[in-house]
């Protein structure tokens, strides 16, 4: 490769593809943010690890999201992708309303978004449809909520001796 | 001549010693402690200090460390355990050999710690019963040779029929253990 | 300077017998004693395989492959060629050419089973 891939050249090439599922572009500590729609993700993330110039050929990471002031989109998924050949990172979100928590899986194009989904779902409660396993992985089986989402608590609910107010509660 | 324990108090005469058979075989168990180390976080670093030379846990006859529960004495739980991992200590307990003791190092193992969150356990006697706590974040070597002292006291001074009274049988069937 | 035979009879070595005995006796009796008096609890649980606290699943009796019981056999075999060895090699000037000879017509059906083991494959790992 002599001309090195920037992220100039990442983004006018997302939006020469995808046109107007790529709803925003930010860059933060020299990495693209882009927001997308959730029905293109998966359009969008197979184009980008099989295009030979840009190869995205690694899913660094996957997690969930929860904004409850963002009435109409308070959860999101977050994709790490990284190129190896350019030495590039980019972040993809997709943003979602939380009465209809559902994502198409990416476990077909990468099969490390097996557990990274897995976890999404235990702490999110966002389902990802096609995925081959989708149960509990760091909580208990039994858990009944999903609990990163900020309507609960992080403390146990069951101490009966820490007093609340020792604790600025 | 190396004296190695204390001798319990006994009716000396010339060439011999007469004393109970609890106080010989307390200080046999005692002095020859075959720990599981159950370690998990931090304090299972702070363990492995005192099992090193400076503090050397080996001295107190606690040399032979195995991680399986039927060749162990004393189950050393030190370090968090969350919610998911309470049946499995649950079960290596039920699966050591009588008699056996339960030392909770560290303030995770006694009461959860600083970890009051949905999947800390809050302290392992929530799941199986302990006779020492040795309270820390993590405790200094020394404070775990102070613990494992207290244990050895526990056992010197354990009667035989302990394990087959009605208090024990209550406090195992409190915690589910048949 | 003749050397002085003593003459040693058995109850000599009667001190070593009634060592022994009291070393096994010991260890039996503690073992017995342990077993007796020592605490007992018997539950199902208890007596499950040890998992590392988890539930066993499955059972551990499997076919396994035959090339681990190949190798072990053939180095008991050939092992066993070795020790005749040593003693040859011990005396191997006094013994001399019909020594050698001898030693040869030993080995030689040996050699035919290694050259037939090497044709075979048996030792090939895959």
């Amino acid at each position: 490769m002599s001309d090195k891939v920037e992220n100039g050249l990442i983004e006018s090439l997302l939006k020469e593809q995808f046109g107007d599922a790529i709803r925003s572009v930010e860059e933060s500590y020299g990495m693209l943010d882009i927001v997308v729609k959730r029905e293109k993700i998966i359009e969008i993330i197979t184009w980008l690890r099989d295009s030979s110039l840009l190869s995205f050929n690694f899913l660094t990471s996957l997690c969930g999201m929860h904004f409850p002031d963002n009435k109409g989109e308070e959860l999101g998924v977050v994709y790490h992708m990284h190129s190896f050949a350019n030495n590039k990172r980019i972040r993809l979100h997709i943003l979602f309303s939380i009465s209809d928590p559902v994502v198409p899986t990416v476990t077909g194009l990468y099969r490390t978004a097996n557990w990274m989904e897995r976890e999404t779902f235990d702490f999110f409660g966002i389902k990802f449809t096609g995925h081959p396993d989708l149960r509990r992985i760091l909580n208990m089986e039994d858990m009944q909520y999903h609990p990163l989402l900020k309507q609960y608590p992080l403390e146990d609910g069951t101490r009966t001796d820490k007093e609340d107010k020792y604790f600025g509660r | 001549m190396v004296k190695v324990t204390e001798a319990p108090e006994m009716y000396t005469g010339e060439g011999y010693g007469l004393t109970r058979l609890e106080k010989i075989v307390g200080l046999a168990r005692a002095n020859s402690i075959w720990p599981l180390p159950f370690a998990t976080s931090c304090c299972g670093i702070e363990f492995m200090a005192t099992m090193g030379a400076t503090y050397d846990l080996g001295r107190f006859g606690a040399e032979r460390l195995s991680f399986s529960p039927r060749q162990a004495d004393l189950l050393m739980v030190m370090g968090t355990i969350s919610k998911k991992m309470g049946p499995v200590l649950k079960q290596v307990y039920i699966q050591m050999a009588e008699p056996k003791w339960v030392i909770a190092v560290g303030a995770c193992a006694s009461s959860g710690g600083i970890f009051d969150t949905y999947s800390v356990l809050q302290g392992i006697d929530k799941v199986i019963p302990v006779d020492v706590y040795v309270p820390g974040c993590p405790p200094p070597p020394e404070a775990i040779l102070d613990g494992i002292i207290k244990i050895q006291e526990l056992i010197k001074t354990e009667s035989f029929r302990r394990r087959e009274s009605e208090e024990y049988q209550k406090l195992l069937t409190s915690y589910g253990i048949e | 300077m003749e050397t002085e035979v003593v003459n040693s009879q058995l109850i000599d070595y009667a001190a070593i017998f009634v060592q022994f005995v009291v070393a096994a006796g010991f260890v039996l009796t503690t073992i017995y004693f342990a077993q007796k008096i020592g605490p007992k609890h018997k539950s199902v649980k208890k007596f499950e395989s040890f998992e590392c606290g988890l539930d066993s699943i499955g059972n551990a009796r499997l076919p396994f492959s035959v090339k681990y019981f190949l190798v072990a056999i053939l180095f008991v075999l050939f092992d066993v060629e070795v020790i005749f060895f040593y003693p040859w090699a011990v005396n191997f000037r006094e013994l001399g050419e019909s020594g050698f000879v001898k030693m040869l017509a030993f080995i030689a059906p040996l050699l035919l089973g290694y050259f037939y083991i090497i044709k075979k494959g048996a030792l090939k790992w895959e």
